[in-house]
């Protein structure tokens, strides 16, 4: 075991959390803030994936392309596209609750994966997108890896800037009060219908960036890579464990997650040969009872939200209603 | 107290005796196959004929100066996230000094992008057949002992209109692996004046196929191609197609050349259905790994079991050939299988070191055919068409 190998490897590790913190940011405005429950993340990451992969490669024979655009540009088309595809969904789709939304969503990415996987002439089809260009790829293998985790974490600073002011402002207080008590934001006259497509087009957009820099770092996207377990169902593990309606529980939660499932492969391996291939299902295991174990025990996740109140009227909220939106489904 | 604390010492003193004692006398090599996800029912075989090769080396006395090779097995999931997961953690926690796999393409050409090429290491993967692979700026670090369908299919069309099939209908499966072989297929077919009546992708897994089979009967062809595996979708489809006389003639490719065919649907049925697949020119490499593989409890029909061990056998001869010296692993590739000297044979691991040792050429001949690579990194393969005779297939002549 060599020191630079082990940073290698915590690097890319932060690499991927920082992907996965933009989705799981954004996951956090349509189901945290707003009640939202999408269960499409796959579908919109894979929108700002491909748009963001098209609009900075070069030709190809086989597929639209050749824009050969810098690669901000291709991020800014990643989330406007996103936001673009995200608006007739919500439309039709956020007339409906809590779970019928999750398996119009469901049924939305899915559509999503087939359309990129079957329609070769604009995504290339099977063979996905490649030759997609990496900032900083040109560097040693180290750097290049150094440089994309700051490029990361600072676009993740950003966003969670721009999230947490959204939140703070009047709002997001709006979109919690919509979430709470939806009847009694309609009597105060909230448009209830146009925030919650507000809420849902602001993180579809956030998804498709993480898409887009998931994209460029492995200078490729497949349809294999918009398998719903790991882009979709993972990122909601991730944000229940964490703790949703939080930003900072988000991304512990992505980190948390990530590092058990990333690390427990290194104690299954010490197991025998025999035990090798067996041992691998157990992650699975492990994730799903981690799962099991959270929402049985701590269904507000490792840091709950916060009660956003001051110190007047304080009193008066927590007499109210108590916002918990632990996941009762 | 005391006594806890010795016991702590002794427990660390005897770990660190055994991770120094792993470090001197091993090698490691990276084994990336889709454990879980969707091709769970497919890995194990090929990650068992992989290990079979290693342990062939180690019990003809190892590697680079009597070393043995350990396979560190990782679970690439079959997508790009956690193959990327695998691959850093193989290349930069364990040290390996060779990869094979992964299985799936898109967790190839992720894994080279983001992990192999720019670490230097040497990438060879048994199954991933998508045709981008070859052109991975990879600096020559990325090679595979599949293939690409780019060849196959082209190979497959020839041979039909060779064989008097000019109108045909296509089904493949909605994958890399399908819409690689039906793409080439089609390019060759259409500019050598074949036509196609019908050209349609399907998804894997559903119960029935009949409404995609009527579709595709409707321009009124005789033949159909499936591009598919046989102990899977490809069954269902052939099956439905022969219960419902939708066609009358089957051709189908190497992933269709599956025993699990003339299991459930039995030799007498299939009379008319044919197969491409790749062959060796040394017929006798194959024997030699079937009996190997039958002999630890595997199926030799499995599918991709045969690149698998041949990747794994190359990969070792390689590290070998590279002294162990993990940046010259994937020019000694090159150089083990180039078509040039001594021949080998799958398992003959003592001869080759020996005339390694000699300093003389030597050149694999695998279980799944020559493996010469070329500039790329690819194999062009040899291909022969099969038919069904005996409960078994049986070759019926080459495909040029």
């Amino acid at each position: 075991m060599e020191l630079i190998g082990l940073a290698n490897y915590a690097v890319y590790m932060a690499i991927f959390i920082g992907i996965y913190a933009i989705l799981a940011l954004g996951l956090n405005i349509q189901w945290g803030f707003t009640g939202l429950f999408n269960a499409g993340i796959a579908g919109f990451f894979a929108v700002g994936a491909y748009v963001s992969a098209i609009l900075t490669s070069a030709d190809v024979a086989n597929r639209i392309g050749g824009f050969d655009l810098p690669i901000v540009v291709g991020w800014i088309g990643a989330m406007v596209a996103a936001g673009l595809i995200a608006w007739p969904i919500g439309k039709i789709c956020l007339r409906f609750r809590s779970d019928y939304l999750a398996i119009a969503t469901i049924g939305i990415a899915e559509i999503i994966r087939l359309v990129v996987k079957s329609e070769g002439w604009m995504t290339g089809g099977a063979r996905g997108v490649n030759n997609v260009p990496r900032p900083f790829g040109d560097l040693e293998y180290f750097q290049s890896q150094l440089a994309y985790m700051l490029m990361v974490f600072l676009i993740l600073g950003i966003v969670y800037f721009l999230v947490e002011r959204q939140i703070h402002a009047p709002w997001g207080r709006m979109m919690r009060a919509i979430r709470d008590n939806e009847a009694a934001a309609a009597a105060m006259g909230k448009n209830i219908e146009r925030r919650r497509l507000e809420a849902f087009i602001f993180g579809a957009a956030i998804m498709g960036l993480g898409g887009a820099l998931f994209a460029h770092f492995n200078r490729s996207i497949t349809p294999e890579a918009v398998d719903p377990m790991v882009a979709t169902f993972l990122i909601w593990i991730m944000l229940i464990l964490g703790g949703s309606g939080n930003n900072r529980g988000a991304i512990l939660g992505v980190a948390v997650v990530w590092i058990i499932w990333s690390m427990s492969e290194m104690i299954t391996d010490q197991l025998p040969q025999e035990y090798a291939i067996k041992a691998k299902y157990m992650r699975v295991f492990i994730i799903g009872l981690m799962l099991q174990l959270v929402l049985r025990f701590r269904p507000e996740g490792i840091l709950p939200e916060p009660q956003y109140t001051d110190e007047t009227n304080k009193e008066k909220v927590q007499r109210g209603s108590p916002a918990s939106d632990a996941p009762t489904t | 107290m005391k006594l806890t604390s010795l016991a702590f010492t002794a427990a660390l003193a005897g770990a660190t005796a055994l991770t120094s004692h792993t470090a001197l006398a091993d090698v490691k090599v990276g084994l990336l196959g889709g454990v879980s996800g969707p091709i769970a029912a497919m890995a194990p075989p090929m990650l068992d004929a992989a290990q079979l090769a290693f342990q062939q080396v180690n019990e003809q006395g190892g590697v680079a100066g009597g070393q043995m090779i350990e396979a560190v097995v990782g679970d690439s999931g079959c997508n790009p996230q956690n193959g990327v997961d695998s691959a850093t953690k193989l290349v930069n926690v364990e040290q390996v000094v060779g990869l094979v796999g992964p299985q799936c393409s898109g967790a190839v050409i992720a894994v080279a992008n983001s992990v192999s090429v720019p670490a230097g290491i040497a990438l060879l993967t048994p199954s991933g057949t998508s045709p981008e692979i070859t052109s991975i700026e990879d600096k020559d670090t990325v090679m595979r002992t599949v293939p690409s369908d780019d060849y196959q299919g082209r190979a497959l069309a020839r041979a039909l209109l060779e064989r008097g099939t000019k109108k045909v209908a296509v089904a493949y499966l909605n994958n890399d692996y399908g819409t690689g072989l039906a793409e080439s297929f089609k390019a060759e077919f259409e500019a050598n004046g074949g036509e196609l009546a019908g050209y349609a992708a399907h998804e894997e897994g559903k119960a029935s196929y009949r409404s995609n089979l009527a579709a595709l009967t409707r321009d009124g062809a005789d033949t159909l191609v499936i591009f598919d595996y046989g102990d899977g979708t490809g069954l269902t489809i052939l099956r439905q197609a022969l219960e419902n006389g939708f066609f009358e003639n089957f051709v189908g490719g190497d992933g269709m050349k599956s025993e699990a065919i003339i299991n459930e649907l039995g030799a007498e049925n299939l009379t008319t259905f044919v197969a491409s697949s790749p062959v060796g020119t040394a017929s006798s490499s194959l024997d030699l790994f079937n009996d190997a593989f039958a002999g630890i409890g595997g199926d030799p029909n499995a599918i991709f079991v045969t690149t698998s061990y041949d990747a794994a056998f190359l990969m070792a001869l390689a590290i070998e050939k590279a002294g162990g010296d993990k940046a010259a692993v994937a020019a000694a590739l090159r150089e083990v299988s180039n078509g040039e000297g001594e021949p080998i044979l799958p398992g003959e691991w003592k001869k080759a070191t020996g005339l390694i040792a000699e300093g003389k050429a030597i050149d694999y001949k695998g279980a799944s055919g020559d493996l010469d690579f070329d500039e790329n990194g690819d194999v062009p393969g040899a291909y022969a068409m099969f038919k069904v005779s005996n409960d078994t297939f049986e070759s019926i002549g080459e495909m040029k």
